[in-house]
């Protein structure tokens, strides 16, 4: 069976400036992979390959055989690939329930007439896009839930807004969910939670999931496999016990260590 | 111990919400408690029973502009207030419409189309040069997008000024098509259902009609996936066309239907004046629909026609000087009263400020009748007083102009002073104000009601910085 997320031989580079080299990595369904490496290993760089964002210079990315490149970035998440942000960017002049249900414009189909006429096919599809709404607000329990969905984003705290991106990236109705430095700025308990998170999220939602992360301790609880950058370039892939012992993988964080002579 | 993110201050962070108090406040949660369909009744029947009210054919001229202004903020707010793109080119398309109209029904070219055929052509046309605009604008934004539109708003009316001698290939006599700087006279009424649409009270209900069901159509687009998407391309374009919505199409459809409004709203100007000239469509109206979006709070609907209500009805107040008397005298004298505590500052300086006057007066009898011989400007219930209390020299204008710019450096020097230099200077500003409203600016009303519509639009924003019903927006996390 075919990988369902697949990037192969993918280049980048700004300028003079190489991000990402020959870069292979597959993602299969039902997974959850890391992606590591220290500060400007071009993680995120891979992420807005994948969704649009940029356009590689060379290579192919896959999604259930289905080529990406070259798609805008709204093509991208219409065609199952969601994500979130490292430094959040939520609508934060809209409602929490709003910036859920502005994410389902991709998967609606009304147009301007129909939604003036209020047709019937329109009014079943508001019904949908509130189900959608329920639903993925509801996945997060009372945190999202109650007054709160009627309140502006940027009431919300830190914590709730990065549950509320995940929550937005979810009414997409993605296949694969690219998670950008989850837990970043969360506190001991928000990370432990975090990591049981991603596990529901593949579990109950039957999500595949990409994950770029600092944190080791959520990276070993989540991860079914680590890929590990470096400048750009893939130095190791394996189980997270497997790489966090792997040399280049220390050397990328720690730099090398002389040996004595 | 509380759940994690649930605290008494998130709890209650409903209660901390903006509101209005008092009955004003009262009278709005009411007003947003009627379904939606009730409020619009509601207004309808309002605004319908003005010409019931009066018959005085210059109040129904201002209400059919009002609700002219009304329905151009309500276009400019799907470019500006919801999809967020900076338009200053929006005028050009209501004198698009205008022309277009024109064009197809008058002697002009001798065309004569029916209404339902000459207003559908106008729209789509409307709509299309929309498109046209938007299609090289939907990659710019901010400033950029700003200027691009502001030049083709110029370049329309250099257009249409110079569009009176065109020579086509292939023909010796050039052609006139706009008119050039006389306009179109002679516009065919709007003819629908058999009724000839003639009176202003027939379009002050012809428009009404129309505002009616553009409201309800953009309070059914704003509560759809395309008004969803518009807000949210506003907020963050990126995240926007990662979570599934095609930006630059919505871009494009907003300055679509901003067109398409704005063509209509044309049309029915049109058709109104009888006739269309250049300087109907010049940037001074573009910073009226502008002040009207502003002051009622892009992205309201109910502000826009708050706002156009309020600047449509000020701006024409002000062409008269007694009427506007009353608006300056009435807002100084609020100004004073919400500023100054406690009432017995404000009674001395009130009364320092009569008084000063009443002394300068007379002095200038004695030493300078000359400055004193000229009469009141404005015709109002206390042009007797002010011609005792003011100086109104013979020939106003040169003193004017320096008390204006005295006027100016004493405000810029009052904003470094210290409050109790300000206390004690105030009569003096107070009657040197009142000495270049008499002396300067009632004599260029035209000049004099963009200054006070500023002055307005300053104030509330100063108080209200989200408009009068616009909602509160931060702009970082």
């Amino acid at each position: 069976m075919a990988p369902l997320l697949e990037l192969s031989g993918v280049y980048k580079a700004f300028g003079g400036l190489l991000v990402t080299s020959k870069l292979d990595l597959v993602v299969e369904e039902g997974e959850v992979v890391s992606l590591i490496g220290p500060n400007g290993a071009g993680k995120t760089t891979v992420f807005n390959l994948i969704t649009g964002v940029y356009r590689p210079d060379e290579g192919s990315i896959r999604l259930d055989g289905r080529e990406l490149v070259g798609m805008a970035p709204h093509r991208v998440a219409t065609a199952g690939i969601a994500r979130t942000f490292q430094s959040l960017r939520l609508f934060i002049n809209m409602t929490v329930q709003e910036n859920v249900t502005a994410a389902t414009y991709g998967g609606t189909r009304a147009r301007m007439w129909q939604s003036v006429l209020r047709t019937p096919r329109m009014r079943r599809e508001e019904r949908e896009v509130r189900e959608i709404a329920d639903d993925v607000l509801g996945f997060f329990g009372e945190r999202l839930a109650g007054y709160r969905r009627l309140q502006p984003a940027y009431s919300l705290s830190y914590a709730n807004r990065r549950r509320l991106e995940i929550a937005r990236a979810m009414a997409t109705r993605p296949r694969v969910l690219l998670l950008d430095e989850p837990a970043a700025g969360m506190n001991p308990r928000e990370t432990a939670e975090i990591t049981e998170l991603v596990a529901r999220l593949r579990d109950e939602r039957g999500l595949t999931i990409l994950v770029i992360e600092h944190d080791m301790h959520v990276v070993e609880g989540i991860s079914d496999r680590v890929v590990a950058l470096d400048h750009g370039v893939k130095v190791a892939e394996g189980s997270f016990d497997t790489v966090a012992r792997n040399p280049s993988v220390v050397e990328a964080y720690l730099g090398r260590v002389e040996e004595p002579a | 111990m509380s759940q994690v993110g649930v605290d008494e201050w998130v709890a209650r962070a409903e209660e901390r919400r903006e509101r209005r108090g008092g009955p004003l406040g009262r009278a709005e949660a009411a007003w947003d408690a009627l379904p939606p369909v009730a409020r619009l009744v509601l207004f309808a029947a309002l605004v319908a029973s003005v010409p019931f009210i009066t018959d005085s054919d210059f109040v129904i001229r201002v209400g059919v502009n009002t609700l002219l202004l009304g329905m151009l903020a309500l276009g400019l707010n799907i470019v500006v207030g919801w999809a967020g793109l900076l338009d200053l080119g929006y005028i050009a398309f209501y004198g698009f419409g205008a022309y277009s109209y024109a064009l197809l029904a008058s002697d002009q070219i001798d065309v004569h189309l029916s209404s339902w055929l000459a207003i559908l052509i106008v729209v789509v046309a409307s709509a299309l040069l929309g498109l046209l605009l938007g299609l090289p604008s939907r990659r710019l934004i901010g400033d950029y997008l700003a200027i691009v539109t502001l030049f083709f708003g110029q370049i329309f009316v250099e257009v249409v000024v110079n569009l009176d001698r065109v020579t086509l290939p292939g023909s010796d006599s050039p052609i006139d098509i706009t008119g050039g700087p006389n306009g179109i006279p002679g516009v065919d009424p709007i003819v629908l259902l058999g009724f000839e649409f003639l009176t202003p009270t027939d379009y002050f209900y012809l428009t009404l009609g129309v505002l009616v069901v553009l409201i309800a159509a953009l309070y059914l687009v704003d509560n759809s996936r395309t008004g969803r998407a518009w807000r949210a391309i506003r907020e963050d374009p990126l995240a926007a066309s990662l979570m599934t919505m095609p930006v630059k199409r919505l871009k494009l459809l907003a300055f679509v239907c901003g067109a398409a409004v704005a063509g209509l709203a044309g049309t029915i100007f049109a058709a109104l004046q009888i006739g269309v000239f250049p300087r109907n469509f010049e940037t001074p109206f573009l910073i009226l629909i502008y002040a009207a979006v502003i002051l009622g709070g892009a992205g309201s609907i109910k502000g826009m026609l708050a706002g156009a209500a309020v600047v449509g009805i000020s701006f024409e107040l002000l062409r008269q000087p007694s009427d506007a008397s009353w608006i300056f005298y009435g807002g100084v004298l609020l100004a004073l009263v919400v500023t100054v505590r406690p009432w017995r500052v404000l009674a001395a300086v009130l009364a320092a400020t009569a008084a000063l006057g009443l002394a300068l007066h007379a002095l200038l009898a004695a030493v300078w009748p000359e400055a004193v011989a000229g009469a009141p400007r404005a015709d109002w219930a206390l042009s007797g007083a002010i011609d005792n209390w003011m100086a109104l020299p013979a020939d106003p204008k040169a003193a004017g102009n320096w008390a204006f710019v005295a006027l100016i450096g004493v405000v810029l020097w009052l904003t470094q002073a210290s409050r109790r230099t300000r206390l004690l200077v105030l009569p003096l500003l107070l009657y040197l104000g009142s000495f270049v409203w008499e002396n300067r600016l009632l004599l260029d009303p035209s000049v004099t009601r963009l200054l006070m519509v500023g002055a307005i639009l300053i104030v509330v924003m100063s108080l209200r910085p989200a408009g009068l019903f616009g909602a509160k927006r931060i702009e970082v996390m």
